[in-house]
């Protein structure tokens, strides 16, 4: 059964028949993580950095941003069982328009505040696949923790 | 250079907008026109009553009474809103088709078109441009020429590809390169022979680069600014996915500071969800 993911939006499952799917990933990033011994995972898709943008925004849609929707996903799994040092981590997203620069440049900007906040909290990424001028989409299994990521007019890999 | 005469004759072999939706566009262009008139152009079309009857009762405006009449709709909504509509239910057909070179599947270049134009006109609002139809109408049928160059991008997609990956090219660029003409230039020629105004046809043709838009510099920068952030957020977006420039100065131009484009993402994502209803028509099948 799939699982869709929308734009800043987050979802957790344990169902053996589950696929937690998020499509078209441009600038936003989407976060796939797994824990294999309880066989659960949970995908976030978030669009900004920083809820300081908006505060009571963010309170009604904490998935629109890295620094309340990521803390959020992670409690969602924790919740199924999971636990971080188990935990497998995939970050893909963050794509940019040809010659986006500096402060513009929102997908390199989410792609940073993932890292900051996972560096704060210890947390590895085990794959990633950030940045350039192409769209993803990523898809989770949640049966094995099989992750395609396929991106438009190239294809698509397993890991 | 045959493919570009077979390219450029392409265009003769789309189906037309309906006839009703060319009067009302050619109504829409003088500003002080009365509710009066519009419905009354409205209502020689009973396919475009109803499809305009069932988006202004649909959630995007959350009304518990329903409108029964065009004339309560211009009433309530206001010409500018139902010119919109009028726009949104004659192209919803015309964009709702696959485009295979594109990689787009049914719908999704529908749904590209709506979110840019709602996006553009959003822009036009927050830098306070007068014309908002124009930047909304220009939003919605910039990439009318994808649906001639689909074919031809599919044939020679490997050629295209090759040119954005290791050299640089923006698609659109590539699209030249390789076939002689792109997706935009198409798009002022189809513009034309659907004999959209001049200002449009300018705006279709330098969406991509709306600083030589000459004739509606700040309306084609709205636009090229709603296309932008459509990209970035990966609504309906293809196999030329964010392969475009990105022009700051059009960002000063129009006065925009990140916050502002930033606030532009977090506004639409928050009226999304209403979106779904205009979308919705033209989705078939759709997983989304």
């Amino acid at each position: 059964m799939n699982i869709i993911v929308g734009v800043s939006d987050m979802k957790a499952s344990n169902d053996p028949q589950g696929t937690l799917i998020t499509y078209s990933l441009g600038s936003c990033i989407g976060i796939a993580i797994y824990d294999p011994l309880v066989k659960a995972g949970g995908l976030l898709h978030f669009m900004l950095p920083e809820s300081s943008l908006d505060q009571n925004k963010a309170a009604v849609r904490p998935f629109m941003f890295a620094n309340t929707g990521i803390p959020q996903l992670f409690k969602a799994v924790y919740a199924l069982g999971g636990e971080k040092r188990r935990m497998r981590v995939i970050v893909v997203g963050g794509s940019q328009v040809l010659d986006q620069k500096g402060f513009f440049n929102i997908g390199r900007r989410n792609e940073m505040a993932v890292r900051k906040i996972f560096h704060r909290n210890n947390v590895m990424i085990d794959y990633q696949d950030t940045g350039g001028n192409s769209n993803r989409t990523i898809r989770l299994n949640i049966e094995n923790g099989r992750t395609r990521i396929q991106v438009s007019g190239k294809g698509e890999i397993t890991i | 250079m045959n493919d570009m005469k077979a390219i450029v004759e392409g265009i003769t072999r789309l189906k037309p907008i309906p006839k009703s939706l060319q009067q009302i566009m050619e109504l829409a262009k003088d500003p002080d026109v009365g509710m009066d008139r519009l419905a009354e152009a409205v209502s020689q079309d009973p396919v475009l009553i109803a499809n305009l009857l069932k988006d202004a009762n649909s959630a995007y405006y959350g009304r518990s009474r329903k409108f029964e009449t065009v004339n309560q709709a211009v009433v309530f909504l206001g010409t500018a809103e139902v010119f919109n509509l009028v726009l949104i239910a004659g192209c919803r057909d015309t964009l709702t088709a696959a485009q295979e070179g594109y990689d787009l599947s049914a719908g999704e270049l529908w749904r590209y078109a709506l979110s840019s134009a709602l996006l553009a006109k959003a822009v036009a609002v927050k830098t306070n441009l007068a014309d908002r139809q124009l930047v909304f109408t220009a939003g919605m049928v910039k990439d009318i020429g994808k649906l001639v160059l689909s074919q031809y991008v599919s044939e020679k997609y490997e050629e295209i590809r090759g040119l954005v990956d290791a050299n640089g090219y923006s698609f659109r660029e590539a699209e030249k390169a390789v076939l002689g003409i792109d997706h935009a230039e198409l798009g002022a020629m189809v513009a034309q022979h659907w004999r959209f105004s001049p200002k449009m046809i300018e705006i279709i043709r330098h969406h991509h680069h709306p600083l030589q838009c000459e004739s509606a510099t700040f309306e084609a920068g709205a636009v090229y600014m709603g296309d932008l952030l459509c990209m970035m957020l990966g609504v309906g977006v293809g196999a030329d996915g964010l392969s475009y420039r990105f022009e700051q100065q059009v960002i000063e131009l129009l006065g925009l500071s990140d916050t502002d484009i930033q606030m532009l993402l977090v506004e639409f994502e928050m009226q999304k969800d209403r979106m779904e209803g205009l979308l919705e028509a033209g989705l078939p099948g759709s997983e989304r």
